[in-house]
């Protein structure tokens, strides 16, 4: 078959040593990222995007495009195992992915007394679940993107309108505000030269506003910057938990022991998570509350949930890694991000000169396959640095906050400041920094913002494009039985709220809103 | 700046059937002005929290004693370059917030800029806003 020889080949260009050691690096400081509790993959990947574009440009020898892509999702991958380390050991979520493993992790570790299980429970669940995500990816990306070279200017239009209502029918806590925050992204991505009639808007007669507003730089403010603001005002509101684990090879063998008897949870939570995680905006952290759902409702022993049950660490767990290797899949093969981490590597992408979309298989087969190659090999890393690397992860969390603070201040500045040389991106950083504390401490999705700020200008150009090639005509987003079908579903997908406020009106209930992503 | 006429004109780009340049941003604010009506309406008929937004005059400090300080930081990086100003804002909260004794504060004002110089200018080349000194001969 072609995908194995493409696979092959992928594997010929991740296991070059520099791609390897940038793998390395990637997955490492992903894991230090993920326990740092102020810090985010989000704003991980977005701060060291500066120093992806030095590797990308061939500056250290060997180096690509294909050893930057590996860098950042390699943060990724990190940042999804070792969020789980600080919930379970000082009950402090490291990233918002592993706020659900405080319901059974935590216990298993402090109440039960077996901390050395409930770490490793969750790193065999996570890499079980990403390998079955990795392996859908292999098989499912390049179908998608062979389909996805035949869509026109009125079917991407269509599928960007799919991603921006999927964030607000099944993601937002409130569809109205995801509405306003999706329109934000847009506006914001509207300032600086109209890429077709090469007209100034929305600058207000500012020079400096003509390139736009950058995505890295708002990024930066809103999920870094924003995030020690936020956990600044925690601040001895909480106390810390302190229990120590050193992993043996016991704890290993009882955790596949548990795996063995779960099997059937962590295969089915790591398939739903990966068709999860393919939806626009729905990244690792909304897939773990529903790994925990489903986990829990499955299960015949309930009353053992929250208590320090193995089945609420392996759940979520393999849900969660499964979504986040994933959200990659759109954003490769239709240029849509399907997490606002994947966004910023998007966002890297266009920063390096390729295109995001079906084109990249064709162009550039090299750095698709090469990544699909590095997630297999990224996850096998980090499940081993995992196992061996616990107690020095661990210690991090003993870094004062006078210290780890300032620190995240300082590099979140030069993360934007470098991509440009610019003051003006320093500013927007932290304007959005404050922005996006501000939003978070009035529960506004941060997700819908992100997605509509890298989209924007491919929206707006496939919506002029659609309406140039139609006269003016709104009926060409009616003309193929696909772009029917997407903004039907669209649609269906607005109403969602409306219907789910009308039920609860009629039985009573109170409105169940679903965690809000990532 | 923007022109509100062309929102309005379906053809108001250069283009046969192009909208023109102000009819997206024009729509999408207002979306958004609709939503934000939504959002007030349920914020309206919804009760809130009694304390307000900020659960005790502690939070409103703790946030506080960040902002200021990186508003001072990030203003002061024309001036003071990228390295005078880390040392001095990473000495800061040493002291401040962290209470270290002198050694602990002069360390945590050094080993920052310094890492960020190796990491940044020697191993990636990526170069950082200098200081006024800069130019009479001082390194950074």
């Amino acid at each position: 078959m072609e995908v194995f020889g493409n696979l092959a080949g992928g594997f010929a260009t991740a296991l070059q040593p520099i791609n390897l050691a940038f793998l390395l690096l990637g997955v490492t400081l992903g894991l230090v990222i993920g326990v740092l509790p102020g810090l985010g993959g989000t704003s991980g990947v977005a701060i060291l995007l500066p120093i992806s574009v030095v590797v990308a440009r061939g500056d250290i020898q060997g180096a690509n495009t294909t050893t930057a892509v590996i860098l950042l999702a390699g943060i990724y991958w990190g940042a999804l195992f070792g969020g789980v380390i600080t919930s379970i050991l000082f009950n402090i979520p490291g990233e918002p992915w592993s706020v659900v493993l405080l319901f059974d992790g935590f216990p298993l570790a402090k109440r039960r007394g077996k901390p050395g299980l409930a770490l490793t429970s969750s790193f065999v669940s996570s890499f079980v679940g990403a390998f079955i995500a990795t392996v859908l990816f292999t098989f499912f990306a390049q179908a998608i993107a062979e389909q996805a070279l035949k869509f026109g200017p009125p079917e991407l239009f269509a599928v960007f309108v799919l991603s921006f209502t999927t964030l607000i029918g099944l993601g937002a806590e409130s569809p109205a505000k995801a509405v306003a925050m999706l329109a934000l992204g847009l506006l914001l991505a509207g300032v600086g030269f109209d890429t077709l009639t090469g007209q100034q808007r929305l600058n207000f007669g500012n020079i400096n506003l003509l390139a736009g507003i950058g995505f890295v730089p708002v990024t930066i403010g809103l999920f870094g910057i924003g995030e020690i603001l936020a956990s600044a005002e925690e601040q001895g509101i909480g106390y810390m938990e302190k229990i120590s684990a050193r992993l043996g090879f016991a704890d290993l063998l009882e955790a596949l022991r548990a795996l063995r008897s779960r099997i059937r949870l962590v295969v089915s939570n790591a398939v739903i998570g990966f068709f999860f995680g393919v939806l626009p905006g729905h990244g690792a952290t909304a897939a773990s509350f529903l790994g925990y759902g489903l986990a829990r409702q499955y299960a015949k022993n309930k009353e053992d949930f929250g208590k320090g049950e193995i089945s609420g660490i392996m759940g979520p767990q393999a849900t969660a890694d499964s979504a986040g290797v994933a959200s990659l899949v759109p954003m490769i093969t239709l240029g849509v991000p399907g997490s606002p981490t994947s966004a910023v590597i998007m966002a890297g992408l266009f920063v390096w000169g390729l295109q995001p979309g079906p084109l990249l298989f064709i162009q550039h087969q090299d750095f698709v396959w090469g990544l699909i190659a590095s997630i297999y090999l990224g996850h096998l890393l980090t499940f081993i640095l995992c196992l061996m690397a616990v107690p020095l992860l661990a210690a991090i969390m003993r870094v004062p906050y006078a210290i780890i603070t300032p620190f995240i201040v300082t590099i979140s500045i030069i993360g934007s400041y470098s991509l440009n040389n610019s003051m003006l991106d320093v500013a927007f950083t932290i304007i959005f920094g404050l922005v996006g504390y501000w939003l978070r401490k009035m529960k506004y999705p941060l997700a819908p913002l992100v997605v509509a700020l890298v989209l924007g200008d491919s929206t707006e150009r496939e919506l002029r494009k659609s309406l140039i090639a139609g006269q003016g005509d709104f009926g060409i987003f009616f003309s193929s039985p696909l772009a029917t079908l997407l903004m039907i579903a669209s649609a269906i997908l607005l109403l969602l709220p409306l219907v789910r406020l009308l039920r609860a009106r009629m039985t009573g209930a109170p409105v169940q809103p679903p965690p809000t992503a990532d | 700046m923007f022109d509100s006429r062309g929102a309005f004109n379906i053809a108001g780009g250069t283009a046969p059937g192009d909208v023109g340049a102000s009819w997206y941003p024009f729509w999408t604010a207002t979306i958004m002005g609709i939503a934000a009506v939504f959002v007030g309406y349920t914020a309206m008929v919804t009760p809130q929290p009694k304390e307000g937004v900020f659960q005790t005059r502690q939070s409103v400090t703790s946030v506080l004693k960040l902002v200021i300080p990186m508003f001072l930081y990030a203003a002061s990086f024309a001036w003071l370059g990228f390295y005078i100003a880390t040392a001095v804002y990473m000495a800061f909260f040493a002291w401040y917030l962290g209470r270290y004794k002198a050694v602990g504060v002069l360390l945590a004002g050094l080993v920052t800029p310094l890492a960020v110089y190796l990491l940044f200018e020697v191993a990636f080349r990526l170069i950082l806003p200098k200081s006024i000194f800069y130019t009479m001969g001082f390194p950074f």
